[in-house]
C-alpha cells in the first residue's frame, strides 16, 4: 500500500525543514503581486520626472499608510469569510473619541490612545456579535453599523472643534517615519497573527470551510467576533493616525474606506471568497493603488479618470482571483 | 485487543429518531459496535446512513434516542464532544479544507502550541512538532506525500481520503467512523483507502464504515448494518451473507426477520 506522490518529485522535500519550503511558497505568490507594483513603479518612473526622487516613494508611503492600517484588518475578516463594511464608520468613532478626550477633556495622549483602541474594538465586536447570534448576514450587519456607527460619531462630535493636540500626539502621524513605521509595524503583527497562531490558523479554515473547521472542533462564532474585533481595532489605529495627522477629528472623516481598503486586499491577491491571502499582499496593493493614483496625479490625470482607473483595477483583480479559482 | 472482535459493545445508539421538517429520516434505529470491529453500514441513497451517523457524532442534533460508551450513557452535543470521548469522524465531503495545508488540515482543531510564553499566551503555533508528527505518521502508514506543507486542494481525491482516514489513526483512541471513504475513488485508489481502513482496525479501532461497495463489505468488514428508508432492515455476519444477499436485503426483495 502506498499512495504516490503528485507533486513536484523534491527529494530534497523530505530533507529540508518544510516550514522553510513553506515560506518560500509564501513568497512566490507576494512576490508576483511585488513586481506588479514594480512595473507600475518604473512606468510612472519613466514618464514622470518627479517618480525618479526618492523623495515621492516615502510620499506614496505615508499617504498609503493610514488606509493600509485599516485594511489590514479588512484582510483579517475577508480572510476569514467575513465582510465589514462600517469600518470607515468605525474609523469616524474612534476618531471622535480620541478628539474629544484630548481636545475637551485634556487626558493624557497614552490614555486617548487606549480609549480610542477600545472603542474600535468595541464597534468591532459588536458586528460580529450581531452576527453570530441573529444570523444576518455580514453584508446587512456590517451596512447597519456602516449607518448607526456615523451616527453615533456625529452625535458626539455635533457642536464641538475638535483640533488642536497636544505635540506629543501630533507626532505619531507627522512626517514619514511614524506613518510608515506604524503600517509596516501593524502589517508585521497582523501577519504574525495569521500565520503564527492558532486563532490566525483558524480564519483561513473558516474561510475556506466553515463546515469543515466547525465539524474539527473549531468554535466559529467565537473566532468570527474576534475577526471583526482585530478589524474593528486596526480601523481604530489608522484613525488615531490620521487625526494626528490633520490635527483635527470629523465625524466625516472615513467615507468610503471601507471600500478602499477591501480594493486594496484584492488587488493584492486575499481572495474574496475567503480562505486565501496574507496582509504583506494587502500592503502591496494598497501601494498599487497609491501610486497609479500618485503617478496620474503627476501626469496631470484629474481625479474623476483616477477614480476610473482604479475601478477598472479592482474589477480585473477580482476577476483574476475567479480564474484562478475555476481553472485550480 | 488489536485485531480482535469481541463481544463488549463500545458504542451502541438507541431508539434514534431524526426528522427534518416533516420528513423522518430516522426512525428509532438501534445500532451496535463491538470492540475491534469493522461495522459496514449499507442502504439505498436517502436510506439514512449519513444522517445516523452524524446524529451519533453530534455533528446533528437529535430528536429522540440515546447513545451509549462502554454501556455508559454519554452526551454527544457537538463534534467536539464525540471527538472528546475517542470517537473520529470522516465526513463524507467534509473531510478536508481545500485552502490548508496537509499539516494544518491534520492538526485542525488540535493543534500544537508551543511550549512556551508565546505557546501560552498567544497560541503560537509548534509547526516543527506537528510536521514531524504528520511524517512519522505517513511514514508508518507508508503514505507518501512529502509536500505536506501543501494546500490539501491540489491532491487527488485518494491521498486526500489518505490523508483524512491518517488523521483518525493520529487522534482516534477508540471509534472511527468513516462515511463512504472510497466514493469517487478509482479502484487502485480505493484499495489503498480500504488497506488503510484495514490498518485502523490494526491500530486497535473500532470502525463504522458507510459503503455501497459490497466487495468491501464482504472482504473487509465483519458485520453489517442495513438499513432502510430510515429504519435499520437488518444486521448480519458477513460470514453469513453474500452479495446478492445484501443486494436482496438493501432493496428490501429479501425481508429480513429481525434487527
Ligand atoms: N439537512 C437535511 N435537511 C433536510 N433533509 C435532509 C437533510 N439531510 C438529510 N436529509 C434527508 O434525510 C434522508 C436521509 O438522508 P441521508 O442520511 O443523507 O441518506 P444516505 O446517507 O443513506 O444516502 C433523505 O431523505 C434526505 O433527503
Ligand atoms: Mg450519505
Amino acid at each position: 500500500m502506498s499512495i504516490a506522490d503528485n507533486g513536484p518529485d523534491d527529494p530534497a522535500a523530505a530533507t529540508q525543514t518544510s516550514s522553510w519550503d513553506s515560506v518560500v511558497h509564501q513568497l512566490r505568490q507576494t512576490a508576483q503581486v511585488l513586481a506588479a507594483l514594480a512595473l507600475i513603479y518604473v512606468v510612472f518612473f519613466v514618464l514622470s520626472p518627479p517618480f525618479r526622487n526618492l523623495d515621492t516613494l516615502f510620499s506614496i508611503m505615508t499617504q498609503a499608510s493610514i488606509l493600509a492600517v485599516l485594511a489590514c484588518g479588512t484582510t483579517v475578516v475577508l480572510i476569514s469569510g467575513g465582510l465589514d463594511l462600517s469600518v470607515g464608520s468605525i474609523f469616524a468613532v474612534v476618531g471622535v473619541v480620541v478628539g474629544i478626550l484630548l481636545a475637551e477633556y485634556q487626558v493624557p495622549v497614552p490614555i486617548a490612545i487606549v480609549a480610542g483602541l477600545l472603542a474600535g474594538a468595541l464597534c468591532g465586536a459588536l458586528n460580529g456579535i450581531v452576527q453570530v447570534t441573529t444570523g444576518v448576514p455580514a453584508f446587512i450587519v456590517t451596512l447597519g453599523g456602516l449607518t448607526a456607527y456615523k451616527g453615533i460619531a456625529e452625535l458626539m462630535a455635533s457642536g464641538r472643534d475638535l483640533s488642536r493636540f497636544p505635540e506629543s500626539y501630533q507626532m505619531l502621524g507627522s512626517g514619514y517615519v511614524m506613518p510608515i513605521s506604524i503600517m509596516f509595524g501593524a502589517a508585521l503583527l497582523t501577519g504574525l497573527f495569521l500565520t503564527k497562531t492558532r486563532l490566525g490558523n483558524h480564519a483561513y479554515a473558516i474561510g475556506g470551510n466553515e463546515e469543515v473547521a466547525r465539524l474539527s472542533g473549531v468554535n466559529v462564532a467565537r473566532s468570527r467576533i474576534i475577526y471583526y474585533m482585530i478589524g474593528g481595532l486596526l480601523a481604530a489605529v489608522a484613525a488615531i493616525l490620521e487625526v494626528s495627522k490633520l490635527n483635527f477629528a470629523q465625524s466625516s472623516r472615513g467615507q468610503s474606506y471601507e471600500l478602499f481598503a477591501i480594493a486594496a486586499v484584492v488587488i493584492g491577491g486575499t481572495s474574496l471568497f475567503g480562505g486565501r491571502g496574507g496582509v504583506g499582499k494587502t500592503i502591496i496593493g494598497m501601494l498599487i493603488m497609491q501610486t497609479i493614483i500618485v503617478g496620474l496625479a503627476y501626469l496631470g490625470v484629474g481625479t474623476s479618470v483616477q477614480r476610473i482607473a482604479i475601478g477598472a483595477i479592482i474589477i480585473l483583480a477580482v476577476f483574476w482571483d475567479v480564474w484562478r479559482r475555476r481553472s485550480r | 485487543m488489536s485485531g480482535s472482535v469481541t463481544d463488549q459493545y463500545v458504542l451502541e445508539a438507541r431508539g434514534v429518531t431524526k426528522r427534518f421538517g416533516g420528513v423522518t429520516a430516522l426512525d428509532s434505529v438501534d445500532l451496535e459496535l463491538r470492540e475491534g470491529e469493522v461495522l459496514a453500514l449499507v442502504g439505498d441513497n436517502g436510506a439514512g446512513k449519513s444522517t445516523l451517523v452524524k446524529t451519533i457524532t453530534g455533528a446533528l442534533g437529535r430528536d429522540e434516542g440515546e447513545i451509549l460508551f462502554d454501556g455508559q450513557p454519554v452526551h454527544i452535543q457537538t463534534p467536539l464532544d464525540a471527538r472528546n470521548i475517542g470517537i473520529e469522524t470522516v465526513y463524507q465531503d467534509l473531510a478536508l479544507v481545500n485552502e490548508l495545508s496537509i499539516t494544518k488540515n491534520i492538526f485542525l482543531g488540535r493543534e500544537i502550541v508551543k511550549d512556551n510564553l508565546f505557546g501560552r499566551l498567544f497560541g503560537a503555533l509548534d509547526f516543527k512538532k506537528m510536521e514531524a508528527n504528520v511524517r512519522d505518521l505517513f511514514a508508518r502508514l507508508d503514505i507518501r506525500i512529502s509536500d505536506i506543507y501543501r494546500d490539501a486542494q491540489g491532491f487527488s481525491g485518494g491521498q486526500r481520503q489518505a490523508v483524512a482516514l491518517s488523521k483518525t489513526i493520529m487522534f482516534g483512541k477508540r471509534v472511527a467512523v468513516l462515511d463512504e471513504p472510497t466514493a469517487a475513488l478509482g479502484v487502485r485508489e480505493s484499495k489503498m483507502a480500504m488497506d488503510l481502513v484495514r490498518s485502523l482496525k490494526d491500530h486497535g479501532l473500532s470502525v463504522i464504515m458507510i459503503t455501497h461497495n459490497m466487495q468491501h463489505v464482504l472482504n473487509y468488514c465483519d458485520r453489517v448494518m442495513v438499513m432502510r428508508l430510515g429504519k435499520r432492515a437488518a444486521v448480519r455476519n458477513v460470514s453469513d451473507v453474500d452479495g446478492d444477499m445484501l443486494v436482496g436485503l438493501i432493496t428490501g426483495a429479501i425481508a429480513a426477520r429481525s434487527g
